[in-house]
């Protein structure tokens, strides 16, 4: 009669490295594969950069005309946010996928710890928006977009679009893990479209109609977007920076614990 | 011992088309597709008009209102929306393998994708409906009869069928769904703001107008604003010159999909 030996387990040598190697093995395959993905790329790279030559060529004479500073300096930072979330659905798709194909319950089972997995996507969504932020930056360099004040407002730029992409990626997906049919993604498009376009980065306030400038004022994109334009040509940038910080961290708290239960579900469910 | 009776059904080509398209447009009005298409055509009014009213109007924009020129491009995104959900449903018929299912059927070959077009005729109906509706509150009439006011709908529609096609055979060959839907937001953006929907030729940098000013989007919103009309008499007349290069836009989508549109659905999934 054959005995299962009860061999040695694996090497653990506690639980916090293990966590952080499992989840740097889960983020390299995240990346791995959406770097392999050629829709991916296109997505990643030439969209925005092709957005913002369109908004260049289309606005930029008549905000210059209006603002008297290059038009740049607000749709740079536009096009950083914008490409954040609109990239933030491919996440979404990706783990409705893996749910299906029973990825995320043979990740149940191994044994590896709980939050390896959706930290790995949190580690691969930071890649991602770290390198379309600098790919939008560079194009912004190239057509004009400087920085007026020093080194570290221009790497507290670069964070900005990446903390507002981890957070609205984190509405996203816990919206993808309650919602899982394809119709939620076209549903966050309208959701972006009037962000984008209600937003101090596309038109200055003052162009909106009264009735309608406190929101435009004061929905999440418009602060980053302001200090984002503060930190590049000068301007007030802590306020903004606080209201960006604050609407950030409504977004994470509010999602947390829907995440931690939907994707709970969603690795032990049917 | 039973025998299987050795009657087989004839069932028409009418009725199967008939059924798939209640397949694909029954469920529209609970999965949420038509909520999302009516969300879509409101967002991208407001979008549109709400934002620019005020930073594009101005003397030489040649209308009564910046709402009478922008309401043609608000028309064509809420079409081009409507072809994303076309596209996305291609995509999940064709990864799901109900396509396959359909192609060991009795079922003429093109009997699924007549279904998918007519269904997606039915989204682009909706979105029309809704810009049309959204465009009447902001301030866009038809100025130049009955007629005319149809001929504008029937040439949106005739461009949402020839969007459609493009966007099923696009989904059908991915066979991703979730890369099919992440494609259409931002090119369609591009193509809408640099076209005359959005300005007048004369406001873009000399060296893209030719580009501008002859896209296909350009050349539809020509002609939907010529068949609208103005209240005053800022726009071209309703001829062949204005009408015939949006038509031949639309027969030319449809004439460079169609073959590419063959070699995707006779492919063995």
């Amino acid at each position: 009669m054959a005995v299962l030996a009860a061999g040695p387990r694996p090497d653990s040598r506690d639980p916090v490295s293990d966590l952080v190697s499992q989840t740097v093995v889960l983020t390299r395959r995240l990346v791995v594969r959406s770097a392999r993905n050629p829709m991916t790329v296109v997505h990643a790279v030439a969209l925005p950069v092709a957005f913002l030559l369109t908004l260049k060529v289309v606005f930029a004479d008549s905000i210059t005309a209006i603002t008297g500073e290059n038009a740049l300096y607000r749709s740079v930072p536009l096009v950083a946010l914008l490409a954040t979330m609109s990239g933030a659905t491919i996440g979404m798709v990706g783990i409705n996928a893996e749910r299906r194909d029973g990825f995320l319950a043979r990740l149940w089972a191994l044994p590896i710890h709980r939050a390896a997995a959706p930290l790995a996507r949190l580690a691969a969504e930071a890649v991602r928006l770290m390198f379309t932020t600098s790919l939008v930056l560079a194009t912004g360099i190239a057509l004009g977009f400087r920085f007026h004040s020093g080194i570290i407002a221009a790497v507290l730029w670069v964070m900005i679009p990446v903390i507002f992409g981890l957070a609205f990626s984190s509405i996203v997906t816990a919206a993808a893990l309650f919602w899982p049919r394809g119709i939620t993604v076209e549903a966050v498009q309208p959701v972006i479209i009037l962000g984008a376009t209600f937003c101090t980065g596309f038109v200055p306030v003052d162009r909106y109609p009264e009735w309608v400038q406190p929101l435009v004022r004061n929905q999440p994109m418009s602060p980053a977007a302001d200090a984002m334009r503060g930190l590049a040509v000068g301007g007030p940038v802590l306020s903004p920076l606080i209201a960006t910080a604050l609407w950030c961290a409504a977004m994470f708290g509010a999602t947390l614990l829907p995440i931690i239960v939907g994707y709970r579900r969603a690795s032990t469910g049917r | 011992m039973t025998v299987l009776p050795d009657v087989r059904p004839h069932p028409s080509g009418r009725a199967q088309w008939w059924v798939l398209t209640a397949r694909l447009v029954g469920p529209m009005w609970r999965n949420g597709e038509v909520a999302v298409g009516v969300a879509v055509s409101v967002a991208v009014t407001a979008s549109l008009y709400i934002p620019l009213n005020r930073l594009m109007d101005g003397p030489d924009l040649a209308m009564s209102s910046y709402a009478q020129y922008l309401v043609p491009l608000i028309v064509m995104q809420a079409i081009a929306f409507a072809s994303i959900s076309t596209a996305f449903r291609a995509a999940s018929d064709s990864v799901q393998g109900i396509n396959r299912r359909f192609q060991s059927l009795p079922i003429p070959l093109l009997t699924p994708l007549a279904a998918r077009i007519a269904a997606s005729i039915c989204r682009a109906l909706i979105g029309l409906g809704v810009a049309l509706a959204c465009g009447y509150v902001i301030g866009f009439r038809f100025y130049r009869g009955p007629v005319n006011a149809l001929l504008f709908c029937v040439l949106v529609l005739l461009t949402g069928l020839a969007l459609a096609f493009l966007g099923d055979t696009l989904g059908t060959k991915s066979r991703d769904p979730a890369a099919t839907a992440q494609w259409l937001l931002l090119p369609q953006l591009i193509f809408g703001f640099l076209s005359v929907g959005i300005q007048p030729l004369h406001r873009f940098p000399d060296w893209i107008q030719p580009i501008v000013d002859n896209q296909p989007i350009s050349r539809l919103i020509y002609a939907m604003r010529s068949l609208a009309g103005d209240s005053g008499d800022g726009v071209a007349p309703v001829t062949w010159s204005v009408i015939w290069p949006a038509v031949g836009w639309v027969i030319a989508v449809v004439a460079v999909t169609a073959p590419w549109a063959v070699l995707v659905y006779r492919r063995r999934p």
